[in-house]
């Protein structure tokens, strides 16, 4: 009975506030910091959880148990009432905090790092513990400033399991949580020339996420070198760079990873081979197997990143990717003009391709960062935008042969804009060049792509405008010099011909965007997408003979009626349809193709898409071609064939072990040799020269 | 025109961060060549055939304060020249950062702390240090006469900014100074340095 009122005694006084626990903030240096438990009470025999509670001055911080290049681990030393026995800090993951060309490991902000504390079981009820700790840190910015407090807390013992402190229950949680939520069950690693390659068993990285691992073991590895992570078969192997400062020599690693699970797991490996140095600070890690022939997309600098892009836009503009277009491209330019006007219509294009560029590739960005596993021309995997495109070809192509003018189906005051400032539509015609022509990545894009995406936002988005730049150069070029527009015949009858005549391509457009929604989202969607057309057809030649608002408004009823038709549904084919089944290929397959090389056959690979013309072309022209299949077949090679026409989180991861973010790519896969990346444009002379070398 | 001038900011930064090489043991010291506080130019490979003790030094940093408040690196300076052993003090603090000190300044708190480096360098662009991986403040780094790196590291094993803690320390640079000079090869060729991170 009496133990009872007592508990409830306690647990009132408890409940007034924190302040019978006692203990006080000190105020140090560009931090505060004190002893806080996570309960409002300790138990005899019992392990309870107190913390060394560091609030740091806004963009200071103290360090993690490995501190990276510089700085030193926070320390608790405990004086402690006899019997009581504290245990190691408990460390959250910390923040990778860069200080070029340095890279230290701290946290920031308010954060508490845990300890378990044990009182012993015979401890006389109702005698408050006193405890008392030095904790010693560095805390930095700018500059950096040795700090330390000594600590005090008074907790009273009770009997009962005591109720958790609110006051600091958020701060522990998120401690906690920022943990290792568990253990990499099976790990190893083994080293070689400076670089450590870990493999960490059963797991894989998460799509979209950031892997990392950091070594708790300092001086060991290199804190800032930049890290490869690869998945092979079910596991994530990642290899890490040695420091050029080597003082551990234990064959072992360990620490946190992550990226491979919702929470950052730990690991501990024992460790093959000898251990040197490794470069120093900004080398990156030496590449495991290198894919033979590629401009690895890793170790491309941002200044080299952003020359191959200038060069891979401007070389897109003689890919078949851009057949789709060249109406676009023509119809401009031949609409004449002065000076002035060709050349305010050249910059509009130019501005239209770059800014598509770069909207397309923010948006990239964004679905990568909410971890969606998608790549470059991955507008053209939605059957909706496909959908679109080829309605609006279609209509683009109506207008051209005559059917109606746009005049007559925009608003009043938008049409006179777009009739007055022809800009406006070279503007749009740049959109429409880039959203449909960028898709398939040229010689020298597909290298910048794949480094582009590895980057942060900016300089990502640097790389996706310069690739706008190199495509638009041309026209700005053709632009500012229109000395060959004398050699055109005088603008008269004839280009009013010729537009009609430009109107085919868009036709020919069409039914390649039609073909590409019908693997994407099966046959039915081109009955629909037809009576779209049909419907959209008869509504634009209604506003072409009419001009009466009642039949206007009767005509955009159609036309709406033709949109909706061909909304498409949400199914979508099963993988493995026509263009992977063709004879001869199979499906791409990543773990099948060791097994094969291992038991001597090659492998060769066929990254493509419905949407990618360029790949098509290679593929006709050259893959399917007699000489080439008879290649193949001498050699016993094993086609594969992957399907990026729809979104596929297992090809876009694939593409980007070559460094790439876009197809077509095409891979050798020989038997004991690094895999062959062969380029973007194929001839027959090139596939069977990399066959002659298995 | 935003992305032009991300683009043309980018594009300098990369330039500024030039790529680095390191100097881990049995690799030849990078050569360098630098003003010294009192405006005189001293190069490494001006004492080829001596052994040259490289020490990275910012007077703002307690880890150095550590050092000289106790007296231990000057103590090694004295023991190193006794030796004929060539110690050279590398300043490489950005002058835009508030630990910077005017050649003229450093060169006084040297002395007022009754340092003797042979001479005391201003690395201010920080291009030696990064040709040498230099990453804290103390670190140091022991040259043969060959010109071949024979220890990188930290200055001692009590990896704290406690003068107090110089009495019981190891000192890695003391170890390796002694068997270079007896003949051995060095047993700790290469430590993690600790102390506040190079002001670059």
């Amino acid at each position: 009975m009496i133990s009872r009122v007592f508990v409830l005694a306690v647990a009132t006084l408890a409940l007034l506030g924190a302040g019978w626990v006692a203990a006080a903030p000190v105020q140090a240096d560009n931090a505060e910091a004190e002893l806080i438990a996570r309960d409002l009470a300790l138990a005899p025999g019992e392990a309870a959880i107190i913390g060394l509670r560091i609030k740091h001055d806004p963009h200071w911080h103290t360090y993690w148990l490995n501190p990276g290049d510089s700085g030193m681990p926070t320390t608790i030393q405990w004086k402690l009432p006899a019997g009581i026995k504290a245990g190691q800090i408990q460390w959250p993951v910390p923040k990778r905090i860069p200080v070029p060309p340095m890279m230290n490991h701290g946290f920031e902000g308010e954060i508490v790092l845990p300890v378990e504390i044990r009182v012993p079981k015979d401890w006389p009820a109702g005698q408050e513990a006193k405890l008392a700790a030095r904790a010693d840190w560095l805390i930095c910015k700018d500059v950096c400033i040795p700090g330390g407090a000594d600590l005090t807390l008074s907790l009273p013992v009770v009997a009962a399991s005591p109720a958790p402190n609110l006051q600091w229950k958020a701060l522990f949680e998120a401690a906690f949580a920022g943990m290792p939520g568990g253990k990499v069950e099976k790990a190893s690693a083994s080293t070689a020339g400076g670089v450590i390659t870990l493999k960490l068993e059963g797991v894989k990285p998460l799509p979209g996420r950031e892997v990392f691992a950091l070594s708790t073991i300092e001086g060991l590895v290199e804190s800032a070198a930049p890290q490869t992570v690869k998945e092979d078969g079910g596991a994530t192997v990642i290899t890490l760079a040695v420091t050029s400062n080597l003082s551990a020599s234990e064959p072992r690693i360990s620490g946190v990873v992550i990226g491979v699970a919702e929470r950052a797991l730990s690991f501990e490996a024992p460790m093959s081979g000898k251990i040197v140095a490794g470069k120093g600070m900004d080398e990156p890690p030496a590449k495991g197997a290198k894919p033979a022939g590629a401009a690895g997309g890793e170790e491309l600098s941002l200044a080299l990143a952003i020359v191959f892009a200038l060069f891979g836009g401007l070389i897109l503009n003689l890919m078949p990717c851009v057949f789709p277009i060249l109406s676009l491209k023509v119809l401009g330019f031949a609409r004449g003009g002065g000076t002035v006007a060709m050349r305010a219509n050249g910059l509009s294009f130019a501005a239209g391709v770059v800014l598509s560029f770069i909207a397309l590739a923010a948006v990239l960005l964004g679905l990568r960062a909410a971890g969606e596993a998608v790549g470059w021309g991955f507008q053209l995997q939605s059957p909706l935008v496909v959908t679109f495109l080829a309605l609006l070809f279609f209509a683009l192509g109506l207008n051209l042969s005559g059917v109606f003018e746009f005049s007559s189906l925009l608003p009043q005051s938008l049409a006179s804009a777009s009739f007055e400032h022809p800009a406006v539509d070279s503007f749009f015609s740049g959109v429409l060049a880039a959203v449909v022509a960028s898709p398939c990545t040229a010689p020298f894009m597909g290298a910048a792509l794949g480094y582009a995406v590895t980057q942060n936002p900016w300089t990502a988005l640097a790389v996706f405008g310069a690739l706008g730049c190199g495509m638009a150069a041309p026209y700005i070029l053709l632009a500012w010099f229109p000395g060959w527009l004398k050699r055109l015949p005088k603008p008269g009858p004839w280009l009013a011909k010729f537009k009609q005549l430009l109107a085919f391509p868009m036709y020919a457009t069409v039914v390649w965007l039609a073909w590409v929604l019908s693997l994407q989202i099966g046959p039915n969607a081109i009955v629909w997408l037809g009576a779209a057309m049909v419907l959209i057809a008869l509504g634009t030649w209604l506003l072409g003979q009419t001009t009466t608002a009642r039949w206007r408004f009767g005509a955009a009823l159609i036309i709406a009626l033709g949109l909706y038709a061909a909304w498409p549904t949400g199914e979508t084919v099963a993988a493995g349809n026509s263009t992977s089944k063709a004879d001869g290929w199979v499906p791409f397959a990543a773990a099948d193709i060791a097994a094969l090389n291992a038991a001597g056959t090659p492998v060769f690979v066929d990254f493509t898409a419905a949407w990618c013309v360029t790949c098509q072309v290679n593929k006709k022209v050259v893959l399917e071609t007699k000489a080439v299949r008879a290649a193949f077949a001498a050699k016993s090679v094993k086609l594969m064939r992957a399907d990026w026409t729809r979104r596929d989180p297992v090809i876009t991861a694939a593409l980007a072990e070559f460094g790439r973010n876009g197809v077509p790519v095409y891979v050798l896969y020989a038997p004991g040799k690094p895999p062959v990346l062969l380029p973007e444009i194929l001839s027959e002379r090139i596939v069977t020269d990399a066959l002659k070398s298995l | 025109m935003l992305h032009l001038r991300t683009l043309i900011s980018v594009l300098v930064f990369s330039l500024g961060s030039s790529a680095l090489a390191a100097a881990p043991p049995g690799q030849m010291a990078p050569n360098f060549s630098l003003p010294t506080t009192d405006g005189k130019t001293t190069r490494l490979a001006d004492f080829k055939g001596k052994w040259v003790v490289l020490e990275w030094v910012n007077p703002g940093c307690p880890y150095v304060q550590k050092h000289y408040v106790s007296k231990n690196m000057q103590a090694l300076q004295k023991e190193g020249d006794g030796k004929g052993v060539v110690w050279l003090a590398v300043n490489s603090t950005n002058p835009s950062h508030q630990d910077y000190l005017k050649p003229a300044a450093m060169g006084n708190w040297m002395k007022a702390q009754g340092g003797t480096p042979r001479a005391t360098l201003m690395d201010e662009g920080g291009d030696t240090g990064r040709a040498y991986s230099a990453r804290t403040t103390p670190q140091m780094l022991l040259i043969n006469p060959d010109g071949k790196v024979v220890y990188n590291g930290a200055i001692d094993d009590k990896r704290s900014y406690n003068p107090e803690d110089v009495k019981t320390a190891k000192n890695h640079l003391r170890v390796a100074l002694d068997e270079s000079l007896a003949g051995k090869s060095v047993s700790t060729a290469s430590t993690a340095p600790y102390g506040c991170s190079v002001k670059y």
